[in-house]
């Protein structure tokens, strides 16, 4: 708060044409009031101030923009706002692109040999022991998005048994949906035979049958899209995911897949999209949270992508990653999410 | 104006710490600067990543003269390295096995059987999950030989029905201990090859639930006592065990909820490091079994291993978040933090690093030179401050000359101690005398550098005893 105040007065003194310069170190707080109705009306004023500067600068930018555009000058260059991603801390774990440690361990971590295709992933889906409502519905959506893949009831068997018939069938991926009051709301995706344990938090899960003019999904091999796992972490995560589709380059069917990482959170959608020439409309692109494989469009005859989403929508949040298989006893963790961790608001792991 | 809480890292002393990862690299880390604030940094990577080669096992002699670095990888090779430059002495397959089936557990290098120089022998222990262990001892050819003609060796199986998982040789190397999953601690004797004791698992706890013995980790407590050691197990217990008192744990005590997997003892003989599986950090009072503190750090992986400086108060602790930490013992704050890329499986310090502040840039040769240096002068008998005391006595004898009628042992530690309190002056000139020696001369090449030091070392006495 005294960030605020302080960011104030330096702005008060300025934007300061405006106001007579004295006001500087005289002004006094709104919150240093006690009086309610004077404090209010002074707090009001002082925002109304704001405002009234706000936008003679945005009349004295676009004033600018305007002339300089006139005599064919370069217009003043638009100034970028800062946002938690531009300003994310700087991670020295971040992989780059010459790293050749990254390769090596890429080679020899527990995916390569699904994603150098060289066998075919086989899913396992489960749920949790208690199972309601909602649960089996999201595992048939999850049926049809993830090809190749076997839903099992759970029954009452231990997870390690049900790793072991896993590793005995030849799976390369077990899935268990958790739920929790009647909603799914955590995803284990373990690596088999000795691979990784993931355990996500899932949320604002939205159906199929849920969402306008949804579409449905082909049973064509979808294409997958994995934005913005930049750390060594996210690598791995971004690895991990992919070994659940297989990876075949020559795709035929016009159905995408997608994991945008974005400030930790992991959002699926699945999309079926189709390439159409558009005269002149110009399409901006969709809020900042929600990604599309989007074609940009240009002035005349641009091809754009138009979207229709299918299937299931949803959020997940990685908790913890574990070396083994699941094994909460004797189990060691890679990755484990602590509140000291949490530094900086501009701070992320993935 | 965004709100943070950051950790401000001090540096740490002048070290220098050996990493070993899941895809067989060795990296060294090296501190080098001012007294206390020095930032660590890789300053060499050695061998190619492939992860046939990671690293299970190491262990390091860290005498004055050939130093000698054991490294055991997965597919059963066991190589000596020269910790100075990474060379490879030599290496050996482990015979009984095939590679991958049965993988070094545990190793440790002798240090005590190498203390003449003549016979360049070293002595090496391994233990494989299998439970088979074996002493073998190999000549050392003089320059650095790809095969080593192995001498005498020893194997016998130390226990079957489970498969070990931590070992240990204590510090006057006669005994040694294992332990692991359905294993329990045993203590063996290494001379008559003879198992002396077995733990005892503690009885059932009230609910009738017996918990199955695995033990993640276990250390020696003291140097000079065999008898007491310390173990970690996989169901988040540390228990220290008296072999002459009695065959159950004397205390146990829970620590977190996951797997020990890395417990160290401190010098003093009574405080314990323990790491588990999800990155907690914590030392503990093993008289009391009182927790001192957790060593707080933003650690989120599991703390494969931790290793204790023989002089500074520092811990590294390293793991399979791919960070080597560096912590102040004292007042447990985390004092720096490399980022290592890989997974790591073993930290190790080497003792005989001392950093001057006009340090040029060869520190392998120059290390070399002061080992050749203080083996040749081994006149005052000391321990292993001593490569770091001579290296010092020059300058710390300046010191004498200002401060009169103080005992030289002191001094050389305080010497050791303050970096940059000695005039540079002064210094930048016996620096630079060692350069030019440093040049022509090699390993063999100690004697000359050797008088000549000596020489100077009387001089600057004569005028220390004169002032």
């Amino acid at each position: 708060m005294g960030g605020d105040n302080n960011r104030r007065k330096r702005s008060e003194s300025d934007g300061g044409g405006e106001e007579p310069p004295p006001e500087r170190k005289m002004d006094v707080l709104p919150s240093m009031i006690k009086n309610k109705e004077k404090r209010s009306a002074v707090h009001a004023k002082l925002k109304q101030q704001k405002k009234l500067e706000k936008r003679k600068k945005a009349k004295a930018r676009d004033a600018a923009e305007k002339r300089a555009l006139e005599l064919g000058e370069e217009p003043p260059a638009k100034k970028i706002p800062k946002t938690i991603e531009n300003t994310r801390e700087v991670d020295e774990t971040v992989c780059k692109p010459d790293d050749e440690e990254l390769f090596a361990g890429n080679d020899a971590d527990e995916f390569s040999s699904i994603l150098k295709r060289e066998s075919n992933p086989k899913i396992l889906i489960t749920t949790c022991r208690f199972n309601s409502s909602r649960g089996p519905e999201f595992i048939k959506e999850l049926l049809s998005v993830i090809p190749n893949a076997t839903y099992y009831k759970r029954g009452t068997y231990d997870l390690k048994k049900i790793v072991e018939y896993a590793n005995k069938k030849d799976f390369t991926s077990l899935i268990v949906v958790h739920t929790n009051r009647r909603e799914p709301d955590a995803l284990l995706i373990i690596g088999l035979p000795a691979g990784p344990t993931a355990h996500f938090k899932l949320s604002k899960l939205v159906l199929r049958k849920d969402i306008k003019n949804h579409g449905n999904p082909t049973s064509h091999e979808p294409e997958l899209v994995l934005n913005n796992f930049t750390t060594r972490l996210g690598h791995r995560i971004g690895r991990l995911i992919q070994s659940l589709f297989p990876q075949e380059p020559n795709f035929r069917g016009r159905r995408v897949v997608t994991f945008h990482n974005q400030r930790d959170f992991i959002f699926f959608r699945h999309h079926r999209y189709i390439f159409e020439e558009k005269e002149t409309k110009q399409i901006e692109s969709k809020g900042k949270k929600t990604k599309d494989a989007n074609g940009e469009s240009g002035p005349k005859g641009k091809v754009i992508a138009r979207l229709q989403e299918c299937g299931p929508r949803f959020t997940l949040k990685l908790i913890s990653l574990q070396h083994g298989t699941f094994d909460t006893k004797g189990g060691e963790y890679e990755w484990v999410h602590k509140p000291e961790m949490d530094t900086s608001r501009r701070r992320f792991f993935l | 104006m965004p709100r943070t809480t950051t950790l401000e890292c001090p540096g740490c002393p002048p070290l220098r710490a050996l990493t070993f990862d899941e895809l067989g690299l060795i990296k060294v880390i090296e501190a080098r600067g001012q007294q206390g604030r020095a930032e660590p940094k890789v300053v060499e990577r050695w061998g190619e990543p492939d992860s046939s080669k990671s690293v299970l096992a190491a262990s390091i002699d860290d005498r004055k003269s050939d130093p000698l670095l054991a490294v055991a990888r997965r597919n059963g090779t066991i190589e000596v390295l020269n910790p100075l430059n990474g060379g490879l002495r030599f290496a050996v397959t482990n015979s009984s096995d095939n590679g991958g089936d049965d993988p070094v557990a545990g190793l440790h290098l002798f240090a005590k059987k190498n203390s003449e120089l003549a016979s360049r022998s070293c002595t090496l222990l391994t233990c494989t999950t299998n439970g088979n262990a074996s002493i073998r001892s190999f000549e050392l050819t003089k320059p650095a030989a790809d095969v080593a003609s192995s001498g005498s060796s020893t194997t016998w199986s130390v226990g079957a029905g489970g498969s070990i998982s931590c070992s240990k040789v204590d510090r006057s190397e006669n005994y040694f201990l294992f332990g692991g999953k359905r294993v329990e601690m045993s203590v063996w004797d290494l001379d008559s090859c003879a198992k002396i004791w077995t733990a005892k698992p503690p009885p059932k706890n009230r609910l009738g639930i017996f918990t199955p013995t695995w033990f993640t980790s276990a250390t020696f407590l003291c140097k000079d006592d065999h008898r007491k050691f310390v173990a970690g197990t996989n169901s988040h217990e540390v228990r220290l065990y008296d072999i002459s008192a009695q065959r159950r744990p004397v205390i146990s005590f829970d620590f977190q909820e996951t797997a020990i997997k890395s417990v160290a003892e401190d010098l003093d003989g009574y405080t314990i490091y323990v790491g588990n599986g999800s990155g907690d950090l914590a030392s503990f009072d093993i008289r009391t079994g009182k927790l001192l503190g957790c060593f707080l750090g933003k650690c989120s992986g599991s703390i494969r291993s931790i290793a204790r400086h023989p002089d500074f108060p520092v811990i590294a602790s390293c793991g399979l978040d791919s960070y080597l930490r560096l912590w102040n013992v004292k007042t447990r704050q985390l004092l720096s933090a490399v980022y290592l890329k890989q997974h790591l499986s073993n930290v190790l310090f080497d003792s005989n690093f001392a950093d001057e502040e006009a340090e040029i840039v060869n520190p392998p040769t120059d290390r070399l030179q002061r080992d050749e240096l203080s083996v040749a002068e081994r006149d005052e008998g000391e321990t292993r401050r001593v490569k770091k005391n001579k290296s010092k006595e020059t300058n710390g004898s300046k010191k004498e000359a200002k401060t009169k009628g103080r005992n030289k042992e002191e001094v050389s530690i305080f010497g050791g101690r303050d970096d940059g309190e000695t005039p540079p002056v002064k210094r930048k000139k016996s620096k630079e005398n060692k350069g030019s020696e440093k040049e022509p001369s090699e390993e063999s090449g100690c004697k000359k550098l050797k008088s000549k030091k000596s020489s100077k070392r009387l001089n600057r006495a004569d005028v220390d005893s004169t002032s």
